[in-house]
């Protein structure tokens, strides 16, 4: 599972947005290799671009300039179309306000990406289940989100992103709308996906988030200022 | 026990027979009780079954005739009452009828020969006899009389329900102004309901669904939504026109169907409530299509 390829590669990827007539760059040269099987944490203080590199990393929005290479893909220049199929099957993404759909199951949930990529009803329905046992969710498969508390609601989130099977799972402030308590829980979930194989590219500001990860990237004012590798690949705890 | 004498307005037919003059003969009746004349001996009437409610006549009842308030008149039988015809000119009267033979009527009212109109009921089947038909044989009375014409009773309803139609064209206008407007109502109400979903929708496409997959979700959901409404729509018609049917039946004591939910009006409803459905679907799901998902969930 831990091949040396990068699954991630951005190559000097810029953002400005227009700002009361002048440009802001929130995202100003900035550079990242991940490799398969890593789980690096982007920390950073609040407006830094965190949210805007890991946007651009999904394929959500695009850079101004510069070249992002997904899992072989460029991804930096693709139209809405092929983003959106990209976003389907390329990446999962985990939201810190879930999203989760409210009329739809626990489930049915975890299956929606997976309807959208045609994937046979027995086999989605099989997969969905399975997901949700995963995250520790088996008896919750017919709940709706507001049956759920916040920290279920997120588990459910992180087995729709990775219905599809992508490449690499990315996720923006995953405890910021949780408690101390059911955030470690998180922590815990993300540290076995990781070593059960999952390229993780985690944002935020959670200090016990970041001090799971293998590899913890400071950003500041847009740009990388640290890169800390905590734990090599071959180093299993 | 005899109720008070009550005026009557007749304007009568004897199966065939119309009134001598255009002018009702107002004539007078007056119920008797005790009766001591021979039943066999007296001419029988027919009263319809407005004026049976009103003076609580039954048949059988025998009742003083007279063409004028205290005049002697004829004690007379009643052998039928008569329901009335589903004829909408004969709605908002209020207004009795007394059915007589002819000769019986001339005699009470003093008038004889004056006859002013009278109907003729062709026995053969005009699909079996071409010349049964009743314009050809209005055509051949027209030809063959003098002094007086022959309608068929098609040109006679169109003419005596002229004012009817004026009305009706008049509903059909307010029918018009109401759709289009509710129309506009809907559109916007169908963009308002769609856009509280931006979130839900900016959500289903950060996570990769389609323009089209949403786009195609936010028509059938309007459209199942307007094909609910219109056949509740139609059930909640029906049922007030029933009401109001049997409401106005009862209070004019007739037959007549004021309001009509027809199978064509139902068609009508449920596809213009679907293309509305689906327009307003489209519109409203167009629009939020083309905004960028982040801006959709809100950052
Ligand atoms: N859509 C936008 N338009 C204008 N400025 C934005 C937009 N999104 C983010 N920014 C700005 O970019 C900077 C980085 O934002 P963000 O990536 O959300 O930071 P973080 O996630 O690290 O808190 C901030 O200064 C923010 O105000
Ligand atoms: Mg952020």
């Amino acid at each position: 599972m831990t091949s040396a390829a990068p699954v991630l590669s951005a190559q000097a990827i810029r953002r400005a947005y227009p700002l009361a007539g002048r440009s802001v760059e929130a995202v100003r040269g900035l550079s990242l290799e991940v490799m398969a099987g890593e789980w690096v944490a982007v920390v950073g203080t609040s407006g830094c671009g965190k949210s805007t590199l890991l946007n651009l990393l999904g394929a959500i929005d695009r850079p101004t300039t510069g070249r992002i290479v997904i899992a072989g893909r460029d991804v930096s220049a693709l139209g809405d179309a092929e983003a959106t199929r990209f976003r389907l099957t390329g990446v999962g993404f985990v939201f810190q306000r879930f999203y989760l759909m409210p009329t739809l199951t626990a489930a049915e949930n975890v299956e929606l990406p997976m309807a959208e990529a045609r994937v046979p009803r027995a086999q989605r329905e099989a997969r969905a289940r399975e997901l949700l046992a995963y995250v520790g969710l088996d008896g919750r498969a017919d709940h709706r989100p507001f049956q759920l508390s916040g920290g279920e609601q997120q588990r459910v989130a992180i087995a729709r992103a990775l219905a599809n099977r992508p490449a690499l799972l990315l996720a923006d402030e995953p405890t910021g709308e949780l408690d101390a308590r059911t955030g470690a829980e998180m922590i815990a979930l993300f540290d076995r996906l990781n070593r059960d194989g999952t390229t993780i590219v985690t944002v935020t500001h959670d200090e016990e988030l970041a001090q799971a990860a293998r590899r913890v990237v400071h950003m500041k004012d847009g740009v990388i200022v640290d890169d800390v590798l905590r734990r090599p690949l071959d180093a299993r705890a | 026990m005899p109720p008070a004498p009550r005026p009557l307005l007749a304007g009568l037919l004897a199966g065939v027979l119309l009134l001598p003059s255009l002018r009702p003969v107002p004539l007078r009746a007056q119920t008797q009780a005790p009766i001591r004349v021979p039943v066999a001996a007296r001419r029988t009437i027919a009263v319809d079954e407005r004026l049976a409610a009103a003076a609580g006549l039954a048949i059988g009842d025998t009742v003083r005739l007279a063409p004028t308030a205290g005049s002697l008149g004829d004690l007379v039988r009643i052998v039928a009452i008569t329901r009335r015809g589903a004829d909408p000119s004969e709605v908002a009267r209020n207004e009795f009828k007394v059915r007589l033979h002819l000769d019986h009527l001339q005699a009470v009212t003093g008038s004889g020969d004056r006859v002013g109109r009278f109907a003729v009921r062709s026995s053969a089947d005009a699909s079996d006899e071409p010349n049964a038909a009743p314009d050809r044989v209005a055509a051949a009375i027209n030809q063959a009389a003098f002094g007086f014409r022959a309608y068929p009773a098609s040109a006679v309803a169109v003419e005596t329900s002229s004012t009817f139609r004026v009305v009706n064209r008049f509903h059909r206008a307010i029918g018009v102004i109401t759709i289009v407007a509710s129309a506009i109502f809907l559109l916007c109400i169908t963009l308002l309901k769609v856009d509280e979903r931006r979130r839900d929708v900016g959500a289903l496409r950060l996570i990769g669904c389609s323009r089209a997959t949403v786009l195609r979700a936010i028509v059938l959901e309007a459209t199942l939504v307007a094909l609910i409404g219109s056949l509740l729509g139609a059930a909640l018609g029906w049922a007030a026109s029933a009401i109001v049917n049997w409401y106005y039946q009862g209070l004019y004591q007739t037959p007549l169907r004021f309001t009509l939910v027809t199978p064509g009006i139902v068609g009508f409803a449920v596809v213009l409530s679907l293309g509305l459905g689906v327009v307003s679907g489209l519109l409203a799901g167009r629009r939020l299509v083309r905004t960028a998902p982040l801006e959709l969930v809100g950052r």
